[in-house]
Parts: C-alpha cells; sequence; structure tokens
C-alpha cells in the first residue's frame, strides 16, 4: 500500500517538460484502513494527493532521460522560466477545485461505488457465461432440441400437451378490434377489408360456368378397349388405361358381394371366414378319408414299424453306435430326423 | 373413347379468369378499396363452442384440381380442429396412389387395413378406421395402399357406400366426412367427390391454380354440389403489398365464391408436416393455425369471411416504444 503524502509537490522550473501531466498517483484510504476487507468496510480517504510531474527527475528512475520531448527541450533553447510560469498559472487555475474536493466525502463514495458497479458487472458476466454454456450443454441433443429440429416426434415423447377446448383462441398474440378496422397479430396490425361478394355475383359466376364446364359425371370405369354395355351412356363412361399406376378396373369379388363387405359391421370379415370355412372342409374330407379307411390310424404302431424298416435298413455298426439316439425317436420329429439319415445313406450306397 | 364433353376440352377463345390482369393484382386499384370500418365478425371466434349447422353426417370433399396448393394439409387441420371442437370427424384420404394424410396426422404406422381391404373382405370397416390417440373423435380411413392399385370395377360407388356404412355404424354416424381429393380431374376425382354434398376449394392466388380451381369448381357444379367454399392458401401481404401477389378479395372476385379461410404464407406449416403434428396443435398457435381453427369454426357454422386481411400497417407506438414499451 502506498503512503499518501499530504502536500502537492510542484514540479522544479529548470527540468519543466513540455508536456504537462496530472497524475493521480495514489488513492488509499487510512493507514489503519485494510483493502483486503474492501467491499464490506467503509474507507474514508483523508487526502487525495494530485501531483504534477514532468520529467520527474525525482523518480531517479531515468526513463525520462530518454525521452525525446525532453531532449528536444533539452536542445531546442525555449526558455524554460517562461514555460514554468506558464505551468503555474495553469496550475494555479486548476488548484483551486481539486483542493475544493480534498476533504470531502465526495469523491471517495464515488470511487467506491465505481469499484462495486464494476466488480457486480464482472460478476454478472461470469455468471451470464455459466448459465450459457450450461444451457447450451443442455440443449445440443436434447429431447426438445430434436423436436424442435424436426427430428423427433414430438407426440411420440409424451412431452407436448394436446391443446383442450376449453379456452382454444384465447391467444394473447391476437387482438381483434370490435370498432376499428384493424387485427393485430403476433405483433403486427393487419388492415381489415369487407368481404363484397354479392349473391347476383355469384350466381353469375354459376352461370358462366355452366356455360362453360358441360360435363356429366361418370359413373362407370372402363379398360380401354373394352365393350360399353348396352346400358350404359357413353358420357358417363371413364376410360381407364390399363397401365394407369394406381387404379385397374379389374376386381375378383362382385359388386353386391363387395357392398355387403363394407356394410359388415360384426362377426368375421368374409375372406377370413371363407378361409376359414374352406380349411374346415378340407380338415373334414381328411378325417373322412382316415376314417373311411379299414385299418384304423394308430400313430404308435406306425412308428414303431418306421422305426423297424430304418433299423433293417442300416447297417450294424451304426446301429450301435445309434443306440442312444434311437431311445429319442419315440419323438415324432426324432423320427423325421433318423428317416433324412436314412434317405441320406441310401443315396450314398446308390 | 373419350367424349365430347371431355374436362380437358374448351374452346380455345374461352379464358376462364376474364378479370385477370396487371391492373387486378393489385388490390389498391380495385374498386373495393375504400375501407370503411366494419365491425370485425366471425374473423376470430372464441370462448364458445361452434354451433353445427346441418345435417350430420356432413360429407365435404376437399379438392383444388392443382395439386401442392395444400389439400393434404387443409384436410389434417380442419380435422383435428373440428375433432378439438368436440366433432366426431372421419377423414378418407381418397388418393389411392399417392396418399400422405397419414403423414401429416402422424398415423401412418398404424394403418394396417384400409377402404380396399373392406370391399374385398378382408377386414370390416370398423377395423380400418384408424383412431387418432390425441383426439379420439378423429379417425381415419385410407382408401388404399401406397403401392396398391385400387379397384376401379365399381366405379365411384365404392366410396357412396364407405360413407353410407359410416352413416349407419352402430356407435353413431360422424358429425363429419372430409374426403382428401387427389389432384387433377381424373378417376380419383371422380371417385372423391360422388358421396359429397359440398366442397371445399384450396387454391393458392396464382393463375395456375385459379384455372385450375375454376375449372374444377365448374365439375363440382355439374355434378350438383352446390356449396362450394374457398380457401386461399400460401397468402404474403408484403407480396400483394408489392403488387407480386393478387389480393384474396381479387381471387374472390374471379371465382365468385364464398370464403371459408385465407392462411398466410408459414414456415411452421413445413415443419409440422415434416413432425407428422397438425399446425393446430402448435403450441403457442401459428398464423397459418389460427386461421385453419378459423376455417374450421366456419365450416362448421356453415359460415363465410365477412372481412379479409389485406396487408399489413405500420404498428402504432407508444411513447415509451424506444424503452421497448
Amino acid at each position: 500500500m502506498a503512503s499518501i503524502p499530504a502536500t502537492l509537490h510542484l514540479p522544479r522550473l529548470r527540468s519543466l517538460p513540455p508536456l504537462i501531466r496530472i497524475r493521480f498517483l495514489s488513492v488509499a484510504a487510512s493507514p489503519n484502513s485494510q483493502v483486503d476487507s474492501f467491499p464490506s468496510r467503509r474507507i474514508h480517504l483523508k487526502n487525495l494527493v494530485i501531483r504534477a510531474a514532468g520529467g520527474s527527475l525525482d523518480s531517479g528512475d531515468g526513463k525520462n532521460a530518454k525521452d525525446p520531448a525532453h531532449n528536444e527541450l533539452e536542445g531546442g533553447g525555449v526558455d524554460p522560466q517562461r514555460m514554468g510560469l506558464s505551468l503555474h498559472a495553469t496550475i494555479s487555475t486548476i488548484r483551486a477545485p481539486l483542493l475544493r474536493m480534498k476533504g470531502s466525502s465526495f469523491d471517495m463514495k464515488y470511487a467506491v461505488w465505481l469499484c462495486i458497479a464494476f466488480a457486480a458487472s464482472v460478476v454478472v458476466i461470469f455468471v451470464r457465461q455459466i448459465v450459457v454454456r450450461s444451457h447450451r450443454r443442455e440443449r445440443q441433443g436434447s429431447v426438445a432440441d430434436l423436436i424442435r429440429r424436426g427430428q423427433l416426434r414430438s407426440d411420440r415423447r409424451g412431452i407436448s400437451k394436446p391443446l383442450r377446448y376449453d379456452d382454444p383462441f384465447n391467444n394473447p398474440l391476437v387482438k381483434a378490434g370490435e370498432g376499428d378496422s384493424t387485427i393485430e397479430m403476433f405483433g403486427k396490425v393487419y388492415r381489415m377489408a369487407p368481404v363484397t361478394l354479392t349473391r347476383e355475383q355469384q350466381s353469375s359466376h354459376q352461370k358462366r360456368r355452366s356455360q362453360i364446364y358441360q360435363w356429366k359425371s361418370p359413373t362407370v370405369f372402363l379398360k380401354e378397349g373394352d365393350d360399353i354395355p348396352p346400358d350404359v351412356d357413353p358420357d358417363r363412361v371413364r376410360w381407364i388405361p390399363a397401365n394407369h399406376p394406381f387404379a385397374t378396373t379389374v376386381s375378383d369379388i362382385d359388386e353386391n358381394l363387395a357392398r355387403e363387405n363394407v356394410y359388415q359391421k360384426h362377426g368375421a370379415p368374409f375372406r377370413i371366414r371363407v378361409e376359414h370355412e374352406a380349411m374346415q372342409r378340407k380338415i373334414d374330407a381328411l378325417q373322412s378319408r382316415q376314417k373311411s379307411s379299414k385299418t384304423p390310424h394308430d400313430p404308435n404302431r406306425s412308428t414303431r414299424d418306421f422305426e423297424r424298416q430304418i433299423n433293417s435298413a442300416r447297417p450294424q455298426e451304426q446301429q450301435e453306435t445309434d443306440l442312444p439316439t434311437n431311445q429319442h425317436l419315440e419323438h415324432p420329429t426324432s423320427g423325421r430326423d433318423s428317416d433324412e439319415i436314412t434317405t441320406t445313406d441310401e443315396l450314398k450306397k446308390l | 373413347m373419350a367424349s365430347s364433353l371431355h374436362p380437358y376440352s374448351f374452346p380455345a377463345s374461352f379464358h376462364p379468369l376474364p378479370h385477370l390482369s396487371t391492373r387486378s393484382l393489385n388490390p389498391r386499384h380495385s374498386n373495393r378499396t375504400r375501407f370503411t370500418p366494419i365491425p370485425i365478425r366471425s374473423m376470430l371466434q372464441w370462448n364458445r363452442k361452434p354451433e353445427l349447422s346441418g345435417e350430420t353426417p356432413r360429407v365435404v370433399v376437399i379438392t383444388s384440381g392443382k395439386g401442392g396448393v395444400g389439400k393434404t394439409t387443409t384436410t389434417a387441420n380442419i380435422g383435428v380442429s373440428l375433432a378439438r371442437y368436440g366433432f366426431s370427424v372421419v377423414a378418407v384420404d381418397a388418393d389411392a396412389g399417392l396418399r400422405n394424410l397419414d403423414l401429416l396426422l402422424g398415423l401412418e404406422s398404424r394403418v394396417v387395413y384400409t377402404a380396399a381391404e373392406a370391399l374385398n373382405g378382408d377386414c370390416r370397416l370398423d377395423q380400418a378406421l384408424v383412431r387418432d390417440r390425441r383426439w379420439s373423435s378423429l379417425e381415419l380411413l385410407c382408401i388404399s395402399r401406397p403401392r396398391s392399385k385400387l379397384s376401379l370395377a365399381f366405379g365411384p360407388k365404392a366410396l357412396t357406400w364407405v360413407v353410407d356404412a359410416l352413416r349407419s355404424r352402430s356407435s353413431g354416424p360422424p358429425d363429419f366426412v372430409l374426403i382428401d381429393c387427389p389432384a387433377g380431374i381424373d378417376a380419383g376425382f371422380v371417385t372423391a367427390i360422388a358421396p359429397a354434398h359440398e366442397a371445399v376449394l384450396v387454391t393458392t392466388p396464382d393463375i395456375t391454380a385459379l384455372r385450375d380451381a375454376d375449372r374444377v369448381t365448374g365439375l363440382l357444379e355439374c355434378d350438383g354440389i352446390r356449396d362450394i367454399k374457398m380457401i386461399v392458401n400460401r397468402v404474403r401481404t408484403d407480396l400483394i403489398r408489392g403488387e407480386d401477389m393478387m389480393s384474396v378479395l381479387d381471387v374472390q372476385e374471379m371465382l365468385g365464391l364464398a370464403l371459408l379461410g385465407v392462411i398466410p404464407d408459414d414456415a411452421e406449416v413445413i415443419k409440422s408436416t415434416n413432425r407428422g403434428y397438425p399446425l393446430v396443435l402448435n403450441q403457442p398457435p401459428s398464423m397459418a393455425g389460427l386461421a385453419f381453427e378459423q376455417a374450421a369454426w366456419r365450416l362448421a357454422e356453415q359460415d363465410s369471411m365477412k372481412a379479409v386481411m389485406v396487408e399489413e400497417e405500420p404498428k402504432k407506438r407508444g411513447f415509451f416504444s424506444f424503452f421497448g414499451g
């Protein structure tokens, strides 16, 4: 901490440079105060020291000896006494208000508040940067960000709240004036114009169109090349190209059946029911065929016969090696596997 | 063999948009630019439930003629809006080969059966309906699978049967059947408009869409659909002000149709399409979503717009606006 000189030092006239510098050398608290406790403690400044420093030969650092202006002054032949007088007059003019400030507490308060404001602004900038960075980190790749960019669907995520009917148009962004012909929507004011279309104008347009467009709505779609049915007006036929990409005139069911299908309200659909019935008929036919055969169907006996044939077809060595496997032949699927093996062996023999 | 009254054939001297000129592009040159203060009714409605008018089920086809003007987006958003209002809605995607309504509603992974399977007898019609989990009063019915051909052997009668079956279902008829019509005036268009009683014509304020819209309106009127309302989509007030786009009133003057809604051009539409989340469910709502809500409101009440937004005015700034007030 710098000490506070109690006097205003004036430069020596002999070494006065052409530039006048008024420098606030030090602004500090009283010797008892501590700067470390700056924010919390009240600081009293007793003296504000203003020193007009020129070449500052008192400092003794020798920097001013290299000052080109100072060198010019020394070799230039300017009267230093005259300049010193003018400087003295200048300082005497500014001395009064500065010394008037001396001893008042306003300057100290101003400096303190300036420091507080500066520190507060630094803190605010720092906090804002932290908040922005953390917020940016949250946004990137988040669900809300993806939905905002259209890469996710909000309705599948369950984060959107559907609008309820209760107040669908209570939109603060829309203000409709009752008296004037303007409306404010989303911050913009739009001018309104009345619609003046009359019934007469509408009917005249209808009359114009009826004269121009004389069209009969087609009721029958036919493939190009087909013959027109005798009871159909040729003007009501729409010809569909055979290679139409989206339409065809071919249907595997008749008109009445299609209509019944559309009007059906309960039960199995027609095609499902038909397929089910066809399968049921097939099963019944199979069962009846089995019943009509003389030997009743005995799955155990047929399996045993099948095993006997397999065992007789295999060589003796292989039968011995496959003995544990054969124990599983009671299962019908295992029988299928052995059958496959047998057939492959037979094929190899052939 | 095409008939002599084929919709593609027009007299050479015919100009479907006789009023279209560079002068009419500017709304300020119009005779209706004397703006008088009007009470803004039916522009924005809130804090009451819309009253359903007309005989249920209201079978509405949403069509345009030209592709890419927003038919499917309109169907999805109006369907969800009506479901939010408490009405039961069945949205039918009648685009046989290029269906997209399931994507916009976010229901593409739940479509197992379609109306084609119901016709063939592979499933019942109630099994082909996909119920939305967000709003259970909204159901989706696709007419066919994306890569399969729709059998047109029965013509437009098939969709009429489907609507009749919905009308007579045991859980009660739906309040609305919204049919998303495919682009063009081909067999898909004929099939889609067959069961409809009213139509919503979606168009954009450009001359190609307007010519097709006028043609489709004529075909709808020939088919007996007289209740046709119009939604003007992708309106940009900045382009209208710069005389680079037709105003909504000019579009109405050319087509002579009642306005159901005006949808501003909004980037949120693309976002909601890609997310499979309809625009009207966005929180906070966007301008286009709000416009769709209002269009659905008018559709339920069989109302039409009495006033339209024409251009943006500089906002009046207060004394403390410099400070953000």
